[in-house]
C-alpha cells in the first residue's frame, strides 16, 4: 500500500515534469528546464522573456492546476459515492456545478463585474448558493438523508440549468456564446498562479478533512445502523462530508468549469485495485486523479494545436467508454 | 464605359465615391443573374434555386449587413421592414433607414413576417431562415416569395471555401440585379474597390492577431471567413492563417510564440475592445508581448466584420492602423 502511494507520487512528479515540456509552442526540453530551474533560483539562465512566460505563466500553472482539479474531483467522487450510497454519484451531484454555471454565465452575459476574477467569483457564489438551496430543501432539523439530498440536488441542478439556458437565450448574442460553451465544457486554460494561490490551501484543507474521515467512510459503506453501531455519529459526519465535498467542488468548478466523468469513473477504477477501504482508496484516488487529468489536459491543448479543445470534452470521450467497460464487467465493490 | 453610364443612376446615392481613373475594371465578372427591370430573375443562392418573378417591392431584411446593402443601393422605398441590428446603421444611410419599419430587435417571428406579406426576404446568415427566424426557405418559395442569404452566411457546404471581398461584391451585384438596379451596384463596387486600393499598399507583411472574443481559448480569425477576407484585402498577414474555418478557438501559448505585430480587438457590446485590452495588459504572459507593450491595437466594431458594405471601413481602419504603427 505504501509502495503504491510512493510509486504514484513519483508518477505524479514525473507527469508534471513531462507535461510541462509539451505544448503548442515549439520549445526545447532544455529551454523549458532552464526556465523552471531559473525561477526556482537553481540556475541563472538567459531565456527570452516571451519563452519564459510560455513555460512559467502558461504551462506550469496549468499543469499544476490540472493535477489539483483531477485530485479534487476524484476525491469528491469517491466520498460522494460512499456518503450517498449511490455508485452513480459524482462531485456535481448536489447541484453545485449547475449553480456555478449559472453564476458564471450571469457574470459573462449580463456583464456583472469584469474579467476573469469576476467569472471565478460568480461561479463560486453560484455554487454555494445552489448548495444552500439544496440543504434548505432537503434538510430538516439538521438531519440530511442521502435520498432527499440527492433528489433536492437533482431538482436544483435542473432549475439552474434552465435558468442558465434562459440567460443565454435572453441576453447573449449568438456570436458571444463561444466563451460560455468553452467554460461550461470545462477547461483548465484560465488557471494561473493567482488561482493556484487561493485554491491550493482550500483544497488541501478539504483533503485533510476527507482523509481524517476515512475510517468513518468505511463504516458508512456498511449502512447507517452499522455505522452507528461502530460508534460513528452518522448525522454529524454526513453533514461534515457533504459540506466539505460541496465546498471543494465549488472551488474546483470555479477555476475550471465542470469537468465531467473524472469524479465518477476514477473512484470506481481505483477501487478495483485498492478495494473498498477508504484508508487505501483515498490517497490512491487523489494521486490517480491528478495524473489522469494532467495527461488528458495535455492532450486537449496539443492534439489539434494550435486549436484547443475544452478538456471536459475529452474526459467524457475517454470516460464514457471506460464507464461502459466497468459496467459490463460488473463492479463488485459498489 | 459602364462606369460612365452608371454615374447618372448612382448620383443620388449619398455614398461619396472616389471614382479615380482606371477603377472601372471592376466590371470584370458578370452578375450571376441577368438584370432586367421587368422579367423574372432566376439564380442559385447557397445551393437553393430561387426565382424572383419581378423586382420585389416589399422586401424584408433580416440582418444588418443585408439592410445596409439594400440602403447602399438606394432601395429603401422597396423595403417593407428590417430587423436585427448589431450596431447603429451607418450615418450616411440613417435618413433612408428611418423610413423603413423595424420589425424586431432580433429576428421577427415567422407569423409576424407573414402578416407583413413580403415579396422578398433577405438575410445575412442562414440562421435568418432557422426556427428562430423566418423558417424554411422552401416554404417561402412555395408562397412565391424570393429568399436570399449572403454567400458568407451560407451553410458550410455551400459557403465559399475561402471568402473573398469579391464574394461580397458578387452579392451586391446579385441583389442589384434582382431589384433591377444593376448600374448602382457597379458604381458602389467601383468606389469600394478604389478605397481598398488606396490604403492596402503600406501594410504588407505585418503579422496580425484577430481576436474576436473569449479569454480562456481566444477565438481568432482563421483562414477562410470574413476576418481573413478583411486582413487579406488590407494586405496584412494573419498569424492564424493555418487554421481552418472562419474563426477558431486557439490558445495564448501559440499567440505568444507567434508574437503578432498588431492585435485586432473586435469591439462588440457583448465583449468590448476595452475589456479585451484590459485583459491583455493584466495577463502575466501576454502583458510583455511587444504588441501589447506598444499598445499596437486596431479596434474594429463587430458590425464592420460581417460581409457587407461596411467591410471596406474595416479594411481602411486595419490598413491605416497597421500603417500608422509599423512604419
Amino acid at each position: 500500500m505504501v509502495a503504491a502511494v510512493v510509486v504514484l507520487a513519483g508518477g505524479l512528479v514525473l507527469s508534471v515534469a513531462a507535461a510541462v515540456t509539451v505544448g503548442p509552442a515549439d520549445l526545447s526540453l532544455g529551454t523549458v528546464w532552464l526556465v523552471i530551474t531559473g525561477h526556482l533560483g537553481l540556475t541563472s539562465a538567459d531565456v527570452p522573456l516571451l519563452r519564459d512566460h510560455i513555460v512559467w505563466e502558461l504551462r506550469l500553472p496549468r499543469v499544476l492546476g490540472a493535477a489539483l482539479v483531477g485530485a479534487g474531483l476524484a476525491a469528491c467522487g469517491a466520498v460522494m459515492q460512499t456518503v450517498t450510497r449511490n455508485p452513480l454519484a459524482d462531485p456535481y451531484l448536489l447541484g453545485v456545478s449547475s449553480g456555478a454555471s449559472l453564476g458564471a454565465v450571469a457574470v459573462l452575459v449580463l456583464g456583472l463585474g469584469a474579467g476573469a476574477a469576476a467569472l471565478t467569483g460568480g461561479a463560486f457564489v453560484g455554487a454555494l448558493a445552489a448548495f444552500a438551496v439544496v440543504v434548505a430543501a432537503a434538510g430538516r432539523r439538521a438531519v440530511l438523508r442521502p435520498t432527499r439530498v440527492v433528489l433536492a440536488g437533482v431538482a436544483v441542478a435542473q432549475l439552474c440549468a434552465a435558468l442558465t439556458t434562459f440567460v443565454i437565450i435572453w441576453a447573449a448574442h449568438p456570436h458571444a456564446t463561444q466563451s460560455i460553451t468553452f467554460w461550461l465544457s470545462g477547461s483548465l486554460a484560465r488557471v494561473d498562479w493567482t488561482a493556484l494561490g487561493w485554491a491550493t490551501p482550500l483544497l488541501a484543507a478539504g483533503f485533510a478533512v476527507i482523509l481524517r474521515c476515512a475510517r468513518a467512510l468505511n463504516a458508512f459503506a456498511f449502512g447507517e445502523e452499522a455505522a452507528a453501531a461502530l460508534g460513528v455519529d452518522v448525522g454529524r459526519v454526513r453533514w461534515l462530508l457533504l459540506v466539505t465535498t460541496a465546498l471543494l467542488t465549488a472551488v474546483l468548478v470555479s477555476i475550471s468549469g465542470a469537468i465531467g466523468f473524472v469524479g465518477l469513473i476514477l473512484p470506481h477504477a481505483v477501487r478495483r485495485f485498492t478495494g473498498p477501504d477508504h484508508r487505501r482508496l483515498l490517497p490512491v484516488v487523489v494521486l490517480a486523479g491528478a495524473i489522469f487529468l494532467i495527461w488528458v489536459d495535455t492532450a486537449a491543448r496539443t492534439l489539434f494545436e494550435p486549436r484547443e479543445l475544452p478538456v471536459g470534452v475529452l474526459t467524457a470521450l475517454i470516460g464514457v467508454p471506460a464507464f461502459v467497460l466497468l459496467l459490463r464487467r460488473g463492479d463488485r465493490n459498489t | 464605359m459602364r462606369f460612365l453610364t452608371s454615374w447618372r443612376v448612382a448620383a443620388p446615392l449619398s455614398v461619396v465615391l472616389a471614382l479615380v481613373g482606371g477603377c472601372a475594371a471592376s466590371g470584370d465578372s458578370e452578375p450571376a443573374a441577368t438584370a432586367s427591370a421587368a422579367g423574372p430573375v432566376a439564380f442559385t443562392n447557397c445551393g437553393t434555386s430561387v426565382t424572383v418573378p419581378s423586382p420585389p417591392a416589399r422586401a424584408v431584411t433580416m440582418n444588418q449587413s443585408a439592410t445596409e446593402i439594400m440602403l447602399a443601393l438606394g432601395l429603401e422605398d422597396r423595403m417593407a421592414g428590417t430587423a436585427y441590428l448589431d450596431d447603429e446603421v451607418l450615418p450616411e444611410y440613417a435618413a433612408a433607414y428611418a423610413k423603413v419599419p423595424v420589425l424586431a430587435e432580433e429576428y421577427p417571428s415567422k407569423e409576424k413576417l407573414l402578416e407583413l406579406a413580403p415579396d422578398f426576404v433577405y438575410g445575412s446568415f442562414s440562421s435568418a431562415f432557422g426556427d428562430e427566424g423566418a423558417g424554411d426557405r422552401a416554404d417561402w418559395q412555395k408562397l412565391g416569395v424570393g429568399t436570399y442569404i449572403s454567400a458568407a452566411g451560407c451553410p458550410k457546404e455551400t459557403r465559399p471555401a475561402k471568402l473573398a471581398i469579391d464574394d461580397v461584391f458578387a452579392e451586391i451585384r446579385e441583389i442589384a440585379a434582382i431589384f433591377g438596379v444593376a448600374d448602382r451596384a457597379e458604381t458602389l463596387i467601383a468606389g469600394q474597390k478604389q478605397r481598398i486600393v488606396d490604403v492596402s499598399a503600406g501594410a504588407k507583411g505585418t503579422g496580425v492577431l484577430w481576436w474576436d472574443n473569449g479569454t480562456d481559448a481566444p477565438s481568432a480569425g482563421a483562414c477562410c471567413g470574413s476576418p481573413a477576407m478583411i486582413m487579406s484585402a488590407a494586405g496584412v498577414t494573419n498569424i492564424f492563417d493555418d487554421l481552418t474555418g472562419n474563426w477558431a478557438d486557439t490558445n495564448w501559448e501559440t499567440v505568444v510564440e507567434r508574437n503578432p505585430d498588431v492585435i485586432v480587438l473586435i469591439d462588440a457590446s457583448w465583449d468590448t475592445a476595452a475589456a479585451k485590452q484590459a485583459f491583455l495588459e493584466k495577463h502575466p504572459a501576454l502583458k510583455d508581448l511587444p504588441a501589447v507593450k506598444g499598445k499596437r491595437y486596431v479596434t474594429l466594431p463587430f458590425s464592420s466584420t460581417s460581409a457587407g458594405v461596411r467591410n471596406v471601413l474595416a479594411v481602411e481602419a486595419l490598413a491605416r492602423g497597421v500603417g500608422g504603427v509599423s512604419s
